[in-house]
């Protein structure tokens, strides 16, 4: 594809629940660029062509993590994927699976944040005071930083979600990205959450429920490797450290 | 708002494992193989339980009925069709059991990479080259199992 317009076929998935809420498809003929992202040629849709579709989106620049939707299959960030990089004439965009939609393209994230909410995500201290008024500054060194950093670039976009076979068929598995999170947290050595944040989840559904498919960090866009977190944690589980 | 139907949702995540690497068709094989070895080894002890009388095995039945039933489960069991599917199951135990292993060492964190920095283009160190091989090699005893089975029913290869 060179600099010139060319055209693509993008087929969008439409559910309105105001409308009978029967899913369809809609086809939208879309001039592109090289260098035109899927969230562009959608912003074109809803400008030019049908200004009733929905979409979210939020920072252009893969940062927001609001952009989140299954392109051509996989779940990708809009605003990160190049229509030429796709190498296909038709483009398939569907809201991200294990997501109940909201409208078109949007999903609902309430169960989503409500599981990441579940793991605290936050510095846990024992002193009360400390924890609720604390201005103090924590020390850390490299290699301290090292062990979370990783699991800290989250920005929540539930792409991994969207991936993940587990997530699909048990509704109460926390899922990659609030797993991750934990871990993200248990392993700071700032905070003092330890035993009672394994606590969470080690029921049946919780970090032993994973089966190790590992897509979650075959799609993560910012390299984080849910699947990494998620088994150091079922580590600690089983054999680590048990305080607090 | 619009839920997906979830028993379509299941059976497309564990059955279509396309798009997402070597890993997802590792976890579809694994649990295909783990339900299909479960299904035989159920039905594998209610065949021969037959042979001792069922559920009337504490009456110890004569050495003839025995004997009786054994011949006709045998006769039932040796078609083509039975055969192919031991074969198959050959593939799957083999599978089950090594990539098994690759899955049992990660539990404890071996054969894991070390968290660090996030660099584009990313590779996750949750995959490592060591597990890599060891999916492969799981592939590999699999399909010689496969083979070897076939040989011996069908007489495919060698005579
Ligand atoms: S772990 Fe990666 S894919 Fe999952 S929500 Fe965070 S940034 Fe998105
Ligand atoms: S719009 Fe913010 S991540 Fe895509």
């Amino acid at each position: 594809m060179s600099g010139k317009l060319q055209e693509v076929r993008l087929r969008v998935y439409r559910y309105d629940p105001s409308n009978g809420g029967r899913p369809r498809y809609d086809i939208f003929s879309v001039p592109v660029k090289k260098d035109t992202t899927v969230l562009s040629a959608l912003l074109y849709v809803k400008e030019k062509l049908d200004p009733t579709l929905s979409i979210r989106f939020s920072c252009r620049m893969a940062t927001c993590g609001s952009c989140g939707m299954m392109i051509n299959g996989l779940p990708r960030l809009a605003c990160y994927t190049l229509v030429s990089q796709l190498k296909s004439k038709t483009i398939t965009v569907q809201p991200l699976n294990n997501f109940p939609v909201v409208k078109d393209l949007v999903a609902d994230f309430t169960d989503f944040f409500g599981k990441h909410r579940a793991m605290k995500p936050y510095l846990l201290r024992i002193d009360t005071y400390e924890q609720e008024k604390s201005n103090i500054s924590y020390r850390q060194t490299d290699e301290e930083l090292l062990k979370y950093i990783q699991f800290a670039y989250c920005i929540r976009c539930g792409l991994c979600y969207a991936a993940c076979p587990v997530v699909a068929t048990d509704k109460r598995f926390p899922g990659p990205q609030a797993l991750s999170q934990l871990y993200r947290y248990y392993i700071d050595s700032r905070d003092e959450g330890g035993g009672e944040r394994l606590e969470v989840v080690s029921d049946s559904h919780g970090v032993l429920r994973c089966h190790f498919a590992g897509s979650c960090s075959q799609v993560c866009p910012k390299g984080v490797d849910p699947a990494l977190a998620i088994q150091l944690l079922r580590r600690e589980l089983l054999f680590g450290r048990r305080t607090g | 708002m619009s839920v997906r139907n979830p028993v379509v949702t299941a059976l497309k995540t564990w059955l279509i494992p396309r798009r997402y690497g070597v890993m997802r068709w590792s976890y579809s094989l694994q649990r295909i193989s783990g339900v299909a070895i479960t299904l035989y080894f159920v039905l594998h002890i209610g065949e021969t339980a037959n042979v001792i009388g069922g559920s009337q095995v504490w009456s110890i039945p004569s050495y003839e009925y025995a004997r009786q039933v054994w011949t006709e489960t045998v006769e039932f069991l040796s078609n083509p069709f039975f055969d192919a599917g031991l074969a198959v199951l050959a593939f799957l135990i083999f599978f089950h059991t090594s990539n098994g292993v690759r899955l049992f060492l990660t539990h404890f964190g071996i054969l894991l990479g070390k968290p660090h920095r996030p660099e584009y283009p990313y590779h996750p160190a949750s995959m490592t080259k060591a597990q890599l091989t060891i999916f492969w090699v799981s592939i590999l005893l699999a399909v010689a199992a496969l083979l070897y089975s076939l040989n011996i029913f069908f007489k495919v290869i060698l005579p």
